[in-house]
């Protein structure tokens, strides 16, 4: 672990380790680049990363401090003629800003008997004041340092707290006791079981380093209250709320937009809501599949909103009743299962280590070298930025920068109780007044290793209009109850937090003032997938590498399989291949998925 | 109708995991200092070769090997850093569901030695609350060169709640105790969690993997 130097020289530096990058670096080393991959932050995922609820505390304090003065440093003197040094921005404020967090829960356990009298919780008062802004209230602050892991090792196992009944209110210390339990994502998004990102899982065989759970179901928030929406066709036939007529006209619906019409054609151009009211299906259903099957605004042409319609109804059933999977311990282990493949194909992993300028030839206008952190010169082929890195002056972007206002409640029940407590659901909730953001609401239970037994963990993300508190508490305030909404009937909300985060679609592809081989890459966007990262990955990948293939999938181990008994043979009398065998020319893809995938 | 939509309520290709021919599946995963000889022991135990001079291993994700205890067939699951622990840079997924830890440090560097608690804070933050680890003194076959006493490793082991055992990748001493000892262990502990039905997180090969295509249908 001491401070060994890196290798001189690499085909391909990457700098940031988000998905799109992650992703790029997998496809690079896996075709044998020689890649080397670095992220100045101190963990894994840039802005797609999970926190435990300690390393969140640090996050946000990191967050509300004000940005230290960059201290750059002059590397002309490891200039050789015709070479010119671009300078890379090394502080990350500008993709996180208008950090609030508050406190809804007392501060320590309370004696049972007390947490039995009790019916109003007090608010923290210098969190709770929503003018706070970006003050970190003095609590918060101490407690993001005395989260030392020595102290986590006395957490109870989990049969104990589950047996307990859980009248008794969590306290703040309950959280941060059980903070690893917590794998709290800055980005809230599912796996449309058919996109892009799960394809690509498969047909690389990172999947392996990864498990997932079911997106159970579907709901939506309408006229104040929350409803299950009928997706799957044993939803359709089981569902109380809607009559035998509409359950009939949704079936005609649903199989009938398989296939594009000549009617359907005719309202091309025209809002997909036009086209739902004239099919007659009554207001319940026109909710559903507006909002909450095809996810779109009441202005979103008819083409668009059967194309997201259709999209939706593929993704039902390959693994379960809804579109979507979730990746247990959280988005943010996606990122980290590439980097990963990258590392088992030879990429070098450096956290805490960054890229100070990119060494320009000035002759070729190429990027030749960077040089790193500690001022050593790295000569490469090819760089791959997050685009943090690069000021403004020198990337194109959409003007203005756009925002997602995100906020993460941590509550003490589910919006929709039901026998399961491992309920996973995707929450739709239309636009408050016209025009407005709609908000995609993520419900996380325990199941998914996201949050501690007894707590439900609770994501929004809408497009920013204004800060996200400002964007967000109302619907809080109308969903949960917090000391604003003090009668409110629903769960509790006992801590939440409040960031804008950049918007990654930002970003135009091309027409950067950089050099030719040069790639930037953007964090993540609005939509509840992940197609975006993934297209921009492959695209960088196709410019550097047009002739080869990306991601193939990565050699089974289950091909490398010793008998017990007798060392060194392998087992039922298969070849047996040798390390360097497989390295050298992969077998063909497992059977078994390669027939998952296309059997349908 | 879309083929999606028809197929709604089970998943064309469940593939039961309990078709394999095995009675337990356990995840092994090795941590410690670069050069320490994680990938010797792996490759001992499992191909029984200790390769001079072998490079990094380049394409190699993990190493199967199934073993009988007891007339149980245990396939275990052995994991390599790919490298990542050259920089302090494991991913903390690379932690998530293993069942053991194999800690290991050689006993001719010191320095290996003194960045244990370092592993262990790791250890702590991203591994399983019930997670077995065992520390592991590699390279007794350079005694004349240690640098760390066995009372000495021994103790902190015991400070640590930790089993250990001094291995030798080169000269295969008790390579194959430290993974058959590993198994019984577990096997032990999964009788046990079976009794109690406490387990919290998820086994390997139980919770659902996109491609076995197990898990979604056993929420």
């Amino acid at each position: 672990m001491a401070a060994e130097d890196l290798p001189s020289e690499f085909d391909v530096v990457i700098l940031g380790t988000g998905l799109a990058e992650s992703v790029a670096a997998a496809a690079f080393s896996r075709v044998g680049q020689r890649v080397l991959h670095l992220d100045r932050r101190s963990y894994y995922a840039a802005n797609w990363a999970s926190f435990t609820f300690n390393a969140l505390l640090t996050w946000i304090q990191q967050h509300q401090e004000e940005p230290q003065p960059e201290e750059v440093q002059d590397w002309s003197s490891l200039l050789e003629e015709g070479e010119e040094l671009i300078y890379l921005s090394q502080s990350d404020s500008a993709s996180i800003r208008n950090v609030q967090v508050f406190c809804y829960t007392s501060e320590e356990d309370e004696e049972e008997e007390e947490a039995l009298n009790t019916t109003e919780e007090e608010p923290k008062p210098d969190s709770a004041d929503p003018q706070a802004q970006t003050e970190p209230g003095p609590e918060e602050a101490s407690h993001t340092e005395g989260d030392e892991p020595e102290s986590l090792q006395l957490v109870p196992p989990a049969a104990q707290n589950q047996s307990e009944p859980s009248k008794k209110k969590i306290s703040y210390a309950h959280l941060v006791r059980e903070g690893r339990r917590f794998n709290i994502d800055l980005v809230s998004k599912l796996m449309y079981s058919r996109g892009s990102l799960v394809d690509l899982l498969i047909k690389s065989n990172v999947s392996r380093y990864a498990e997932f759970k079911n997106v159970t179901r579907i709901l939506t928030f309408r006229n104040g209250r929350v409803e299950q929406v009928p997706c799957s066709r044993s939803d359709v036939f089981a569902s109380r709320q809607l009559s035998v007529v509409e359950k009939r006209k949704l079936m005609r619906f649903l199989t009938s937009c398989a296939e594009e019409t000549e009617e359907q054609r005719a309202y091309n151009g025209r809002p997909y809501m036009e086209f739902l009211s004239d099919q007659k299906l009554g207001d319940n259903l026109q909710h559903f599949l507006l909002h909450s099957i095809a996810m779109v605004t009441e202005a979103t042409p008819t083409e668009e909103g059967l194309a997201a319609t259709r999209h939706f109804l593929r993704c039902l059933g390959r693994y379960g009743n809804t579109p979507f999977l979730f990746p247990v311990y959280g988005l943010g282990e996606i990122p980290q299962c590439f980097c990963r493949m990258c590392a088992v194909f030879g990429g070098i992993y450096c956290l805490r280590h960054s890229v100070s300028c990119l060494l320009l030839d000035t002759h070729s206008n190429r990027c030749k070298a960077v040089i790193d952190s500690r001022g050593q010169r790295i000569s490469c082929s090819h760089v791959v930025l997050e685009e943090g890195f690069v000021g403004a002056d020198r990337k194109r972007t959409n003007t203005p920068p756009r925002f997602l206002s995100r906020a993460v409640l941590i509550t003490d029940r589910s919006i929709l109780p039901t026998d399961s407590e491992q309920q996973v659901s995707m929450v739709t909730v239309p636009p408050a007044a016209a025009g407005g953001p709609a908000v995609k609401m993520v419900e996380l239970s325990p199941s998914t290793m996201t949050c501690s037994p007894g707590t439900y963990l609770v994501h929004l993300t809408c497009p920013s209009i204004g800060p996200a508190h400002q964007d967000l508490s109302p619907l809080v305030t109308s969903m949960f109850r917090t000391p604003e909404s003090p009668d409110h009937e629903g769960p509790s909300v006992l801590w939440s937090l409040f960031f804008n985060m950049a918007d990654g679609s930002g970003l135009e592809a091309e027409g950067h003032d950089l050099p030719e081989n040069v790639y930037l890459s953007s964090g993540p966007d609005a939509e509840l997938g992940h197609d975006h990262a993934i297209r921009q990955a492959e695209s960088i990948f196709q410019k550097v590498l047009p002739e080869e293939e990306f991601c193939p999938p990565a050699p089974n181990p289950e091909d490398i399989l010793y008998d017990g008994d007798t060392l060194g043979d392998t087992a039922d009398g298969e070849t047996g291949d040798t390390i360097g065998d497989i390295t050298d020319k992969p077998p063909p893809p497992e059977r078994r998925d390669g027939q998952n995938l296309k059997s349908e | 109708m879309p083929s999606g939509f028809k197929s709604g309520d089970i998943p064309l290709f469940l593939f039961n995991m309990s078709m394999e021919d095995y009675d337990y599946l356990f995840k092994i995963v090795l941590i410690g200092n670069a050069g320490v000889g994680k990938t010797c022991l792996v490759r001992r135990f499992t191909q029984g070769l200790f390769p001079p001079g072998q490079g990094a291993t380049i394409g190699v994700d993990f190493m199967i090997k199934t073993v009988e205890i007891k007339g149980e067939k245990v396939k275990l699951q052995i994991w390599d850093t790919a490298g990542q622990e050259r920089f302090r840079s494991i991913t903390q997924s690379y932690y998530r569901s293993a069942n053991a830890l194999i800690l290991t440090y050689d006993i001719t560097c010191e320095d290996s030695f003194r960045c244990l608690p370092e592993w262990l804070r790791e250890i702590e933050q991203y591994a399983n609350t019930q997670v077995v680890t065992i520390l592991v003194g590699n390279k007794i076959d350079l005694s004349e060169k240690r640098e760390v006493l066995r009372q000495r490793a021994e103790d902190f082991a015991e400070s640590q709640s930790m089993l250990y055992l001094e291995t030798s990748a080169k000269e295969s001493d008790n390579v194959e105790k430290l993974f058959l000892d590993l198994a019984c262990e577990l096997i032990r502990e999964a009788k046990q969690n079976k009794l109690d039905n406490n387990d919290t997180a998820p086994m390997p090969g139980e919770g659902k993997t996109i491609s076995y295509l197990t898990c979604c249908n056993l929420n």
